[in-house]
């Protein structure tokens, strides 16, 4: 067989792109070896509440702790006022990748602060 | 003699560049497109490892049929492969990152699987730009002496393959494909099919397309039949491929499968025919 001729750039990219290459079959051959069969589990944390001009903001952080990809996932956060009033913030995320995290804002009128806040996941889809 | 030494690092440099640019004409599109980036982390990585796969044969097949070394052994085929497939993960790294689709907030798992899903279109624009694009002496001779008897049926499949995967790949991320193969009737169907065809036969044989007479054997109605038919065969098997790797197959009745492929078929089709005499 003949020996390529190459100088020594093209062999610092040949070793470069085979280096690439395996670094990148690597990680998706552990990634496949590591997955569960968990199916989607969107999950909502809340931050501490911010006072704007006019409303109140709540930092959210969305966790996706299933092995699945879901889509279209609808979120909502209810705040429960102790004169029983009720105040609903929602929003949606078009995609929330398996073991991804996503954060978002949600407002509000009233001050959280004085309430009591409900994280709810009111729906998704498998993609 | 030429070819006995080793290339310039300028040389080297140009040839590089050339494939880079050819990666970036034929994948742009790609990196521009949200499905695609979308498609990165809802295919699982089995999905990926065989998309990569497969990108990776189809490259070993360009480049020991139409590659601009002519007369490469195959280890120097290998190497070429292996480094185009690196440059484009590199391509789609730095491209992706500078439009903002990865960044170090992200999971490994979609940041790798963005860079794999839009690095496989850039390796095979890498490819075929740096073997087409090229404007220096070696490759003027080496487009006279690449003679028509050098032309075999394998190899005209395996370019015709390529040709129908960057036609393909570029189209069928898009919801588009799904709402037009959902709507349309079987005569619709059929007419698209009869379309491919004669486009496909009107693009070998008939209308004196740059190439034509240089790649394809032009001996009677049996190479016309034989040649039409095994290219748009080949456009489909790859179409349904590169559908399933979309996800588009998921979750749908065969006969949405089936119809998706036709739809899609006509693009692909283009791409081994037209797409496969421009690339060699």
């Amino acid at each position: 067989m003949k020996k390529p001729k190459k100088n020594w750039l093209e062999w610092s990219v040949f070793a470069l792109s085979l280096v690439l290459i395996l670094a990148t079959a690597g990680i998706l051959i552990h990634e496949q070896l590591s997955l569960g069969e968990k199916p989607a589990e969107p999950h909502l944390e809340l931050g501490r509440p911010v006072a704007r001009d006019g409303y109140f903001a709540v930092p959210v952080t969305v966790v996706n702790r299933g092995d699945e990809t879901a889509a279209n996932v609808h979120l909502s956060v209810v705040l429960h006022l102790p004169d029983g009033a009720k105040e609903t913030a929602e929003f949606d995320l078009p995609y929330l990748p398996r073991r991804a995290t996503r954060e978002a804002w949600i407002t509000f009128r009233q001050d959280p602060r004085a309430g009591k806040l409900e994280p709810r996941v009111l729906g998704y889809q498998k993609p | 003699m030429k070819g006995e030494t080793a290339p310039t690092v300028i040389q080297s440099l140009r040839e590089y560049a050339r494939g880079v640019a050819g990666g970036l004409m034929f994948s742009l599109p790609l990196l521009y497109t949200m499905e695609v980036w979308w498609t990165g982390f809802i295919a699982g990585p089995l999905r990926l490892l065989l998309y990569g796969l497969a990108t990776f044969v189809l490259l070993l097949g360009y480049n020991h049929y139409a590659g601009l070394h002519d007369d490469s052994s195959w280890s120097e085929v290998l190497i070429d492969s292996v480094e185009e497939l690196g440059i484009g993960l590199l391509v789609s790294v730095a491209l992706l990152w500078l439009i903002g689709r990865i960044s170090s907030e992200m999971s490994l798992d979609e940041i790798v699987g963005k860079i794999v899903v839009e690095a496989m279109t850039v390796a095979i624009g890498i490819s075929v730009g740096t073997a087409q694009l090229g404007l220096s002496g070696d490759d003027e001779k080496k487009k006279e002496t690449s003679a028509p008897n050098e032309v075999r049926f394998g190899g005209q499949l395996v370019i015709a393959a390529c040709g129908a995967t960057l036609f393909a790949a570029n189209i069928a991320p898009t919801e588009e494909v799904v709402a037009i193969a959902t709507s349309l009737s079987v005569a619709q169907l059929l007419a698209l099919m009869l379309l491919s065809l004669l486009l496909t036969a009107l693009i070998l044989y008939y209308i004196e397309f740059a190439g034509s007479k240089r790649f394809v054997s032009q001996n009677g109605l049996t190479s016309v039949l034989i040649g039409t038919i095994t290219s748009y065969a080949t456009a489909l098997a790859i179409t349904a491929a590169v559908l399933w790797f979309f996800g588009r197959f998921d979750q749908v009745a065969l006969f949405t499968a089936l119809a998706e492929t036709i739809v899609l078929g006509l693009a692909s089709t283009l791409g081994a025919s037209a797409g496969r005499l421009l690339v060699q």
